[in-house]
């Protein structure tokens, strides 16, 4: 039986790991994948001491700091249950393993709200993809459509300009969102990119890959269609809790909501950490911290219940 | 014979691709964002366009999947 399992690997899991495994808990780490929404991220310029980083070379930093303090990590695993093990703790089935373990810090993060669209999940991975820092690459001179006009989606058509011989973004709002002025100022100026506002997706079209994606414009009935080979979705995330959202209380939002001073949530044994919490600042540093007070609040926790 | 067909900035492409090295299992590692060829030999290959995609002696697997791949290199934790 591990003491502290962590689900999760970004920056608030493998935070909690850090500070778990200098505490000598017999810790595991669970992951689909390794470094979180990070690895998504083009450049991060707010981590303090490394401004400037990339996504993926920062989830490398993170993951060579817990290999030299020989975190076990389990990564690339599918997380398919987690119940309660009467007085003892919790039982995971992760891919084909069961496991036990005395406490947990969920650190799942967000994942991507998803195309909900006639075409949208038949073509992912068809050309309707979530990653452009991974499949950009692969539209050189081919016709793209990113879904979403905030941050993310500003961000996805700036990295696919590089590739790709056109880009629309289709964009709900009336105008391009947030605060990225200099990254909206380079797609206003890009001859490449053409931004249709207050419009939404109504479907993707393909054969076996996506041929087109078809939108409508200010609420009109009638429709137009785009030739594109992709489609990028940027529409936000939500908080990943499904996995625990009959063992913990979350919120309206589906974030777990935590003690603040503790992390732990109102199953005593279950702390959460980051994003995935109701924490009100979704940034990476802050998330790093949250696993660190999640890890070492587990570690009082389990002096107190032994 | 094991190809990994990866991008230079996909994260599950550099996890895939440690991994099989902390495993000691030899690939050829395949940038299809520098050849058009080796991206349409993927995509006929795996019928989708996302990488990672790894082809374990004409066994096809798409993304990271850490069982499937130890299932078919028969190598254990």
């Amino acid at each position: 039986m591990y003491d502290l399992i962590i689900i999760g690997a970004g920056p608030a899991g493998l935070s909690a790991a850090v500070y778990a495994v200098r505490k000598k808990l017999k810790t595991l780490v669970l992951s689909q994948d390794i470094g979180g929404q990070i690895v998504k991220a083009h450049s991060v310029d707010n981590y303090l001491g490394i401004p400037g980083v990339l996504g993926v070379e920062l989830m490398e930093k993170f993951h060579d700091h817990t290999n030299k303090l020989q975190v076990e990590i389990k990564d690339g695993t599918e997380i398919k249950k987690i119940e309660k093990l009467g007085d003892k703790g919790f039982r995971i089935i992760a891919g084909k393993e069961d496991l036990e373990t005395r406490a947990l810090v969920i650190a799942t993060g967000k994942k991507y709200r998803q195309l909900d669209v006639p075409g949208g999940r038949e073509f992912e991975g068809k050309g309707v993809t979530y990653c452009a820092t991974c499949d950009a690459p692969l539209y050189k001179n081919k016709k793209v459509a990113v879904i979403g006009g905030g941050d993310a989606g500003q961000d996805t058509a700036d990295q696919l300009a590089k590739y790709a011989s056109k880009v629309y973004i289709i964009n709900i709002a009336d105008k391009l969102t947030g605060e990225n002025h200099s990254v909206q100022e380079k797609l206003w100026q890009d001859e490449k990119i053409e931004i249709i506002n207050t419009c939404f997706p109504l479907e993707v079209k393909g054969d076996k890959f996506v041929k087109g994606v078809v939108y409508s414009c200010n609420g009109q009935a009638s429709q137009q269609t785009l030739e594109v080979d992709g489609v990028f979705v940027e529409m936000g995330s939500v908080p990943a809790s499904d996995l625990v959202k009959d063992l913990v209380n979350l919120n309206d939002n589906g974030e777990i909501i935590i003690d603040a001073k503790t992390n732990m949530t109102s199953r005593p044994g279950i702390f959460a950490a980051g994003d995935v919490t109701d924490v009100p600042y979704k940034q990476m540093v802050v998330a790093a911290g949250e696993g660190a007070k999640a890890a070492l609040s587990a570690c009082k926790y389990l002096k107190t219940n032994q | 014979m094991i190809k990994v067909y990866s991008t230079p900035t996909c994260a599950y492409c550099v996890t895939l691709k440690k991994f099989l090295k902390e495993k000691n299992i030899e690939f050829e590692d395949v940038d299809v964002s520098q050849s058009e060829t080796a991206l349409q030999e993927m995509i006929d290959q795996s019928g989708q366009m996302g990488v990672p995609v790894v082809n374990i002696d004409g066994q096809i697997v798409m993304g990271f999947n850490r069982h499937k791949i130890m299932e078919l290199l028969n190598i254990k934790e």
